[in-house]
Parts: C-alpha cells; structure tokens; sequence
C-alpha cells in the first residue's frame, strides 16, 4: 500500500553543519497570566535542542507543560524568558517549517477526511485537482482510502488521529511536533500507529518532538527520551539515548533486554516526579 | 415502527381535540346552547368547510402567495444583512464593543410598536411587512453568526494557522464554514419569524395576505374565518418547517446527531 515516498521534494540544500539543530529551546521560562491578575510559572531554565532527523520524546506527569513546551517550539505562545531557534534561527511568529498534531481534536468538522488533508496544500499554492489526488494518496498510506468522503464525527478516535497525521505530514514539514498523538486510542490501536508512524518518519527522518505520558510508547519510538519535573516551574531532570537499533517494531521491542534496562532508569526519575505532582494534586484538592 | 407508533399517537392527539371541540360546539347537553358557542368558537366541520371554499373558489391563493413573497423577502435580505453583520463584527471586536449596547437596545424593542413607523415609511404594500420581518430576522441571524463565529474552537483555528493558512484562507475554511453552521441553524427559528412579521404587518394595516384576511374576519365578528385563516397559517408554517429541515439535513451532513446515514464508499 504504501511503497512511495512522500512525493514533493520541499526541502531544499541541506543547512550549513553549524545550524544542524532543528530546534533548540535556551534558558526558555513560560508563564500564563492568571484572571487573579498573578502569574503561573508553567516552566522554567529549559535547555533543549533537537537535531536534524532526531526523534526526541518528551514526558512528564500530567500538568507538568508539555504541550506548552510544544507550543512554544511551534511560535503559538511567546516565552517569557529565554529564546526559541529554529535551524539556528529566532523564532518570531508561527514555525512555518513545523507540523503540529494536536492533543485535542483539530480536523475542520466541515470538511470530509479528504478534504481536510486536501486542504493543508492549498497555502503552498498547489492547485486543487492534484492537491486531491496528493491527499488520496496520504490517505491510503495511513489505511484510511475507504474513508476519504467521510466527515470526522463519522470516524473513530484512531482514524481522526490519522487523517491528522496524513494532514501534518502532507504539507512535508522539517519538523513535527506531535502532542500525545495516541493518548485517547486503545492499546492495540497505539501500536498500530505507533509502527505505522516509525514506517512513515523513517521514509525521511525529520526531527520530531513528540509528547507522551507512556514511557514505554517513548522509549519504543525514540531516539532521546527527555523527562520534565513536576510543575509549577517545571524543568528538565533527565536526558536519556535510547540506543536500539532501527527499523523497530513497537511491539517486539518491548522484549527487548535493553529496553527493560532503559526503562528501569528512566522510570527512577520519572516515578519521583509522577508522585510529586500527585502529592500537589491531592492538596490543592 | 417506533416512527409509526409515534405519528400514531400525534394524529390521535389531534383527532381526540377536534372530536373534543365538535362535541362541545354542537351538542346542547340540556342547556339552550352548547357549552361552547358557536358564536364565539366555531364548530370544526365549519372551519373546514369555509377553508375547503376559500381554496376551491380559489380566492386565498393570491393572500397566501403575498404573505409568501413577503416572508421569504424578510428572510432573504434579514439572513444575509445578519451573516454580513454577525461576520463582520465577531472579526471586529472594538466595532462590536461599541455598537453593543445600542444592538441589544434594539434587540429588546418589542417589534410591534414599529410597525406603523414602517407602514408610514414604506407605505401599506409589501415592504412594510418585509421590514417587520427583516428587524425579526436579522437580530436572530445575526447573534448566532455573531456567537458562532466567536466561538470557533481554538484548536481548529490554531490547526489551520499551523498548515500555513493566511487570512484570506482562514476565513474561507474556517470562519465562513462556522458562521454559515450557525445561520443554518437558525434557520428555523429564522423563518418562522419572517412569517411572523408578514403576518402581523398584514393584520395592522394591509389590503392582502393571510393576516389581513384573519383581520377582516375579525372586523365583522366571523369567528370561522378567523379559524379558517389560523388553520391555513398553521399549514404553511408546518410545510416550510419540513422544508427546512430537508434544507438542513443536506447542509449539515457533516455534523453529529443529523442521521445522515453512515457514508459507506
Ligand atoms: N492558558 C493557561 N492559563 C493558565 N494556566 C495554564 C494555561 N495553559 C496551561 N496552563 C497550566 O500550565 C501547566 C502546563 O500545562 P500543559 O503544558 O498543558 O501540561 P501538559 O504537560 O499536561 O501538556 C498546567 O499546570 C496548566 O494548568
Ligand atoms: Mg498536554
């Protein structure tokens, strides 16, 4: 079904070696104004870079600013401190270099699956009838060409997830940033995508940020597991490589020896964390 | 079944209250007169046949069609002043915080009292009706708009900026979408209060429509025609209603909850 690469050749003569981050968060500190007139720090000294082709997972226990860590790398919200670079770049404005799965819903109700990944071509200024044909194309590399004229409501939670993906990914972006893609799916569905996002991501590596609270889904998917603190004023408390070799099944890898070690260590950190924002939820409670 | 079941009861509900009034309108039970006065009630059997007649001679038609004309003329120009509107001030905010307290100003007017203003403005044709309906129409269409367009999910709004959309993009694929969702549904609303202005200029002051028609019955004490003219109006609205609701089922096919059946390609 799916032997073609993805078709445009948008990415143009490779960046000199220097700039080979394809992000890099510095001394970034975000806050949110309160309707009390404060401010919540959300997080705080965060020192983060991404190479080019790298997969970097993110997790953290819930609450802790994941998602605004990603929207911050995506120019939808602006840091209080520190700066964002994008291919060695400040970031003003949107990232128009990064695609964004959302955590929530986001395909436009009004429009078919079809149309909905269609679409993502029309700023790019490619015409519509090859736009469709493109979007036909993305949706059956994600499993999806019986469902082109369907409208999101008419899909399940797992095929909405990847008629976003087929969206995101259409438009051929240098980078992803997904925030917990496979968060609502079941656990057959989240190894189904998983493989099929590893088959995707390894046609042409881009450097991807992606978000998860599963620590096993991190580490099966990643090349760098970062995990953040519990928040308020979260921070990074750990940088881990992942060194399996790929092409990797998401499935079969978790029997791997390796993996069980990865997983003890990183799991120490995270646990510490997990059952700090915990202790703070069943206070403020 | 379950379909069949419920027109069932619907039409019983009705038949039992026609029977109802039939028996109290003509049965005298003792008393020189019915318990309810012909007089004042009109018998059912009546009011069919003097609807039956209007129709037959074929004089009701021309009332119907101007009450029509005048409606869907409400309609037409009150829905599409409120889309222009709802749009343009949702996009706009500072203009829409200065125009809000006169907008709900004069939203709160009870209708009624303008229209002899607009009988002296636009005289006692149709366009006097057409404004009444217009100043009903528009205040409905154009809060939903207004609210729909406001309330675009963030998400969706911050999806679409990602895949690089520009205004003129945003606008075409997401806020024109939601605004149009939102006048659909008030579609309904919307046109029962276009007829509700027609109707109510023509019962002020007119020389044709169904209003003027339940008017002149009024004047000379015609309780039949009254009725007559109510079962008429009943009819039209119940026929635009369902009109409506196929118009809609097709429009908003891609929302929940609008049994479209399942598209299976
Ligand atoms: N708009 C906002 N206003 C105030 N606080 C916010 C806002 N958005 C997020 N927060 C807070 O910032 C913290 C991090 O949020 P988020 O990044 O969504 O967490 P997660 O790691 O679960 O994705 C949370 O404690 C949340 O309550
Ligand atoms: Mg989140």
């Amino acid at each position: 079904m799916a032997a073609a690469t993805p078709a445009s050749g948008l990415r143009t003569e490779p960046a000199p070696a220097l700039a080979r981050n394809a992000v890099s968060l510095e001394g970034l500190a975000i806050a949110f104004a309160l309707g009390s007139g404060g401010h919540y720090r959300a997080v705080e000294q965060i020192d983060l870079s991404v190479a080019d082709g790298e997969f970097v997972a993110i997790v953290g226990p819930t609450g802790c600013g994941k998602s605004t860590l990603l929207n911050a790398a995506a120019g939808l919200l602006k840091p209080a401190e520190g700066r964002v670079g994008i291919y060695g770049e400040p970031l003003s404005g949107l990232n128009r270099r990064a695609g964004y799965l959302f955590q929530q819903d986001a395909l436009m109700p009004w429009k078919t699956a079809l149309a909905n990944v269609a679409v993502a071509l029309e700023p790019q200024g490619v015409g519509a009838a090859e736009a469709q044909e493109r979007a036909r194309q993305w949706l059956g590399r994600v499993g999806l060409s019986a469902f082109a004229e369907r409208y999101p409501h008419m899909l399940s939670g797992g095929q909405r997830k990847r008629v976003a993906l087929a969206q995101m990914l259409i438009r051929n972006p240098e980078i992803l940033l997904m925030d917990e893609p496979f968060g609502p799916l079941d656990a057959q569905t989240r190894q189904i995508m998983g493989n099929l996002l590893l088959d995707l991501w390894a046609a042409d590596r881009k450097a991807v940020m992606f978000v998860t609270h599963d620590l096993e889904e991190a580490i099966a998917l990643s090349d760098r597991v970062v995990v953040m603190s519990a928040g308020p004023a979260a921070r990074i408390v750990g940088d881990y490589s992942v060194p399996l070799a790929r092409p990797r099944d998401i499935a079969d890898i978790r029997l791997d020896k390796v993996f069980h070690e990865i997983q003890r260590e990183i799991w120490a950190t995270l646990k510490v964390e997990v059952q700090k924002a915990y202790a703070q939820g069943e206070g403020r409670a | 079944m379950k379909r069949l079941n419920l027109l069932a009861w619907q039409i019983g509900v009705g038949l039992a209250f026609l029977a109802a009034w039939h028996v109290f309108s003509t049965v005298k039970f003792g008393g020189a007169k019915p318990p309810l006065d012909p007089f004042f009630f009109s018998t059912p059997l009546d009011v069919i046949a003097r609807t039956w007649k209007s129709f037959a001679s074929g004089e009701i038609w021309r009332h119907l069609w101007i009450t029509l004309v005048e409606t869907a003329l409400a309609f037409g120009i009150g829905a599409s002043t409120g889309v222009a509107f709802g749009f343009g001030f949702a996009l706009r905010p500072k203009l829409a915080a200065i125009f809000d307290p006169y907008i709900k100003m004069a939203n709160a007017l009870p209708r009624v009292v303008l229209a002899p203003i607009f009988m002296l403005w636009f005289g006692l044709g149709i366009w006097s009706k057409v404004a009444l309906g217009f100043t009903l129409v528009f205040f409905i269409v154009f809060f939903n708009v207004y609210q729909g367009v406001r309330e675009v999910s963030p998400v969706v709004l911050a999806n679409a900026r990602m895949l690089g959309m520009n205004d003129r993009q945003l606008m075409r694929h997401v806020y024109w979408p939601a605004a149009l969702t939102w006048m659909f549904s008030s579609l309904h609303t919307a046109v029962g209060f276009a007829l509700v202005g027609a109707v109510v200029g023509e019962y002020l002051g007119a020389s044709a429509g169904l209003g003027y028609k339940i008017h002149e019955a009024e004047s000379v004490f015609d309780t039949t025609g009254v009725f007559s003219g109510m079962v008429i109006l009943a009819a039209v609205v119940i026929i635009i209603d369902v009109a409506m609701t196929m118009v809609e089922r097709r429009l908003l096919v891609w929302r929940p909850n609008h049994d479209s059946g399942a598209h299976q390609t």
